[in-house]
């Protein structure tokens, strides 16, 4: 049996990050989990950058920074923490800058900085177009220096814990087949976001499925504030992919069918460079009123000719190359045909500042976790930092607890033995359903119904339809592929079963804040309630699968909440 | 709607039930799919649910997806399916994994081998002492010179072209040496460690196996050269002195005849570079009436020519110094054989002429300035 003190699962920043303060110690026993090799998460997609408050071309503190974050999260935000994370921010860009990360530099030789939505200075730290993806490879590479021990190409299934106390999770090894136990006396989840549950309309990986997050619910603990997905203002138009914020900050123009930049009726200062939620909001009106592009008109343009080929090549290389492939438009000649796509999921495993959850041991950070450090928003390059920040406190944290415990005596063959039936029940089964057809109906219902605009009605439809998903899920789909090794069908299976759950909890608690605050825009109720609805929300699923939904406070410091204008 | 249908011939292969892979052809609707990825999509959830292969970012980041597509490595996310099929003008696409790697099943093969390579060599960042309190200081020019190593996304699609890997399975493989080049070239790089990562190019990776076929360059989807980068590390190789081994010896061979003849020598390679006796060979041509040079006869006016070569390397940065130890044996050598005084005196020559040298240099910049 597999046995480690710290178990992080997920190697994507957050989970890499953690791994390398964790096994700092060389006493612990360290494993990474993770169901695609290291350098594939989707860290590796973030194009635009970090932020932190170095104040290398403004005067920048972590204290602006911590303010323009608060109001940027229309004050869900839980303070202390997200003065954690601003004050511990300049710090965390030079570790990672001492271990390799090639940020974009100054003429003085010092890291580079832009501005970004909802920033006050420009604070975000950038290697070009492409900061996720170094930044992830230089983690990854300071992983094999540091000797982290890997277990690639696994699949979390379950977290076993004992109601006080964590014990391990179980996990089907994708490579060659099979269920394992893997003991631990602290498991991390750096599992990443779920906005797939939007499935064609979203900038994410295939694969950002919230499987440690449906594990949670699963386990019986909660989660936090899900009715929050940020919306990007600008994916492709055909398939979701992100054009990075950075386009804009360079100076890209959004236009809609009347050459407008209609921008300035919605936010005259910030224009562009307006906080993504107002900025997609915006698009999203622009498109319904009938003055999107195109001869259906469900589409808005992103013009970035005025900059220049030289420009566009040299600070916005994966944009072009987007365009290019993906929508067939060399955006040195044309605009780029764009529309809101489901990018980040604000909400996540409830953990406190530390990132524990309420059972000894288990622990969350990155996108997986709901800390909470964006509330109702996240501000552009705040999510990189995040999970930098937090997969290092976890780590810390995890690392002291297991010091002072012993691992409990099991053997883990029971939950096994529940995988393994549960595993063949679903190749069993009679397949009435086809999988692509189910996911693609999920995406639609979550898009049109619990998208950027939001009602009541059609939200109760919406949960009442994914409800009615689950049950044919139950009943028809089936995994029709039997096979043990690198059985594809199965993980995505899986992994839609898992997106099912979260959608569920994403429309209930989507109805259950009748106010608008942030990313959750309802038409019905279009002013933001502090009296009733400053709280973060709480579900959890009951022993009868039911779900139970609660409120729990919201943790101010310094900023009381004001209106929130730009 | 547009019915047009493409065939893909797909390599297939469950060693929990195959005695051996084979091929199916599936028929996809080119309209169907943006993609490659996509019409794999398409077969995996319409025809064939068994499928195996590898994706996730479905943007060209993620690196999962490299197969090799009528016989070029390709990533299938990256590759516009329309143009794959007016390409293949009627025939059959044939999709099948890397080469190189072992194969786990269908298109997905074993990646570790090649991640391992990366351990192996140790390409990654010790922060030079002192560490500063903030950031250290890297001019941008700097960033510039490893911007398109930092692109590479591990898909190893050059791994699975690479001419050096059919030839020895030792061969570290082309990204690995551009991730080399890549720490090599960051000023914040520890100059041990720097040296301890080119030795192991050599000793674990075996760099001088590389045939400079730039297939490598030709695959790659992220715009990586680890062809010109590997040329860069053997010339630093030779820059840190690492004299002993045979690729180094062959480019001190090619620096130092040069410089002393204005030609390579053919007949001493061999024994330069492997310590083989080349009397053999030269007996061998004697006796089919070859005429046999045992050392080049140098070019008229070669000290001036030297003069040039040195201004040259002073200007560009010498991957290599001249070993003026071995041109003086070279020169002794001409001297014996041609009985002529063409270059005794080349270290003192250069001496003289440094001088010189650095005064016409300086006057240069000095116009360019404006300056006296
Ligand atoms: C296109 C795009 C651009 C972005 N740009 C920016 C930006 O410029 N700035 C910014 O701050 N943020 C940006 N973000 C957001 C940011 O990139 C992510 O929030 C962040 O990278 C998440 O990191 P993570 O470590 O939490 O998760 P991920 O990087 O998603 O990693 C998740 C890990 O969990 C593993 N995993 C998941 N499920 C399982 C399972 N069942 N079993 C085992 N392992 C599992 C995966 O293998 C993976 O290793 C962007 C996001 C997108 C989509
Ligand atoms: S140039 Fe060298 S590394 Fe590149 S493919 Fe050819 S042999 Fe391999
Ligand atoms: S160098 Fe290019 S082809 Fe090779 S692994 Fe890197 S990205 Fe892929
Ligand atoms: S799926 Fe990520 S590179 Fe193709």
């Amino acid at each position: 049996m597999l046995e480690y003190d710290i178990l992080i699962v997920g190697a994507g920043g957050a989970g890499l990050y953690a791994a390398l303060w964790a096994s700092q110690n060389p006493n612990l026993k360290v494993g990474v989990m993770t169901k695609v090799y290291p350098t594939r998460s989707h860290t590796g997609a973030a194009e635009g950058g970090i932020n932190a408050a170095l104040g290398n071309v403004a005067p920048d503190n972590p204290e602006k920074h911590a303010f323009d974050t608060v109001k940027g999260s229309d004050y869900l935000a839980d303070q202390d923490a997200v003065e954690i994370m601003t004050q511990l921010g300049p710090q965390i860009i030079y570790d990672i800058e001492h271990r390799g990360v090639p940020f974009s530099r100054l003429e003085d030789g010092r890291i580079a900085q832009r501005p970004f939505g909802g920033a006050s200075f420009p604070r975000t730290c950038y290697a070009a177009d492409r900061t996720g993806l170094v930044i992830l490879h230089t983690l990854f590479d300071q992983a094999l220096k540091q000797g982290v021990e890997f277990l690639n190409e696994w699949f979390l299934l379950n977290i076993i814990h004992n109601g006080e106390r964590v014990l391990g999770v179980t996990a089907w090894d994708i490579r060659n087949g099979g269920v394992h136990f893997i003991k631990a006396k602290a498991v991390i989840l750096a599992t990443g976001g779920h906005a797939r549950m939007y499935w064609n309309r979203t900038s994410n990986a295939l694969g950002n499925t919230g499987d440690g997050t449906a594990a949670v619910l699963r386990a019986g603990l909660p989660l936090k504030d899900m009715e929050f997905v940020q919306f990007h203002p600008t994916g492709l138009r055909k398939t979701g992919i992100l054009i990075t914020e950075g386009a804009r900050g360079e100076g890209g123009y959004l236009i809609n069918k009347d050459g407008e930049r209609f921008m300035k009726k919605y936010a005259p200062e910030k224009m562009e460079l307006a906080p993504r939620d107002i900025v997609a909001r915006s698009i999203e009106r622009e498109i319904l009123e009938g003055r999107g592009c195109g001869p259906e008109g469900d589409y808005i343009c992103l013009d970035l000719r005025h900059l220049g080929e030289k420009k566009l090549m040299e600070r916005l290389p994966q944009t072009v190359e987007h365009a290019r492939v993906y929508e067939g438009v060399d955006p040195v000649k044309e605009p780029i045909p764009i529309r809101p796509t489901a990018h980040y999921s604000m909400g996540g495993i409830d953990t406190d500042k530390y990132g524990q959850t309420e059972i000894k041991g288990l622990y969350a950070a990155g996108e997986a976790a709901c800390i909470s450090v964006h509330g109702a928003n996240r501000l552009g390059g705040n999510s990189l930092l995040d999970i930098l920040v937090f997969g290092k406190i976890a780590a810390e944290h995890a690392a002291e607890y297991v010091a002072g415990v012993e691992h409990l005596p099991t053997e883990g063959s029971e939950y096994v033995k529940k995988e393994e039936e549960f595993i063949k029940s679903l190749m069993n089964k009679e397949a009435n359903e086809n999988l692509s057809k189910l996911r693609k109906e999920m995406g639609d219902i979550m898009a049109s119904k619990v998208g950027i605009f939001r009602e009541e009605k059609p939200m109760v439809e919406a949960l009442n339809k994914i409800r009615e998903l689950k049950e044919r899920a139950q009943k028809g789909l089936a995994v029709v592929d039997t096979s043990k090794k690198f059985n594809v069908n199965l993980i995505q299976t899986l992994e839609f079963l898992n997106l099912l759950d979260l959608a569920e909890v994403t429309a209930l608690c989507a109805i259950e804040r009748k106010e608008s605050r942030g990313a959750h825009y309802r038409l019905d109720y279009p002013q933001r309630d502090d009296e009733n609805f400053l709280k973060h929300s709480i579900v959890r699923k009951n022993e009868d699968g039911s779900l139970s939904h609660g409120w729990k406070e919201v943790v101010i410091t310094k900023w009381q909440p004001q209106e929130r204008k730009y | 709607m547009n019915q047009e249908k493409a065939v893909l011939k797909i390599y297939r292969y469950n060693p929990e039930v195959d005695k051996e892979p084979y091929y199916r052809e599936y028929e996809v609707p080119v309209d169907k799919a943006q993609t490659l990825l996509d019409a794999l999509f398409y077969i995996q959830e319409n025809l064939d649910p068994s499928l195996s292969f590898r994706f996730f970012c479905r943007s060209a980041v993620c690196g999962s997806c490299a197969m090799k597509v009528n016989g070029i490595s390709r990533l299938a996310c990256k590759t516009p399916f329309k143009n794959l099929v007016e390409n293949s003008q009627g025939r059959p696409i044939v999709v099948e994994p890397i080469n190189f790697l072992p194969v786990i099943k269908d298109l997905v093969v074993d990646h570790d081998p090649a991640f391992n390579s990366l351990k192996e060599l140790g390409t990654w960042l010790e922060p030079k002492k002192p560490i500063p309190e903030k950031e250290y200081r890297v001019p941008p020019e700097e960033v510039k010179q490893y911007e398109h190593p930092t692109n590479c996304i591990l898909c190893f699609a050059c791994y699975g072209s690479c001419e050096a890997v059919m030839d020895d399975p030792k061969y570290a493989g082309p990204y690995a040496f551009s991730r080399v080049y890549r720490y090599v070239l960051d000023s914040r790089n520890d100059e041990e460690h720097k040296k301890e990562m080119v030795k192991k190019a050599m000793e674990v990776g075996d760099i001088w196996s590389c045939v400079q076929c730039q297939k490598c360059i030709y695959v790659c989807p992220k715009g990586v050269r680890p062809a010109e980068d590997i040329q860069n590390v053997r010339g630093i190789a030779a820059e840190y002195g690492f004299k002993d081994y045979p690729g180094v010896k062959k480019l001190q061979h090619f620096v130092d005849w040069i410089y002393a003849t204005g030609q390579i020598n053919r007949l001493a390679l061999p024994e330069e570079v492997y310590g083989v006796d080349p009397t053999p060979l030269i007996n061998k041509f004697r006796e089919r009436g070859a005429e046999v040079w045992e050392v080049p006869k140098p070019l008229p006016g070669l000290l001036e020519f030297r003069d040039l070569i040195l201004e040259v390397m002073k200007e560009k940065k010498p991957h290599l110094d001249i070993d003026f130890h071995h041109v003086r044996k070279i020169d002794k050598r001409v001297e014996e054989v041609f009985k002529a005084d063409v270059c005794t005196k080349v270290t003192q020559h250069f001496e003289e002429k440094k001088e010189s040298f650095f005064q016409r240099f300086w006057k240069k910049l000095g116009e360019f300035f404006g300056t006296s």
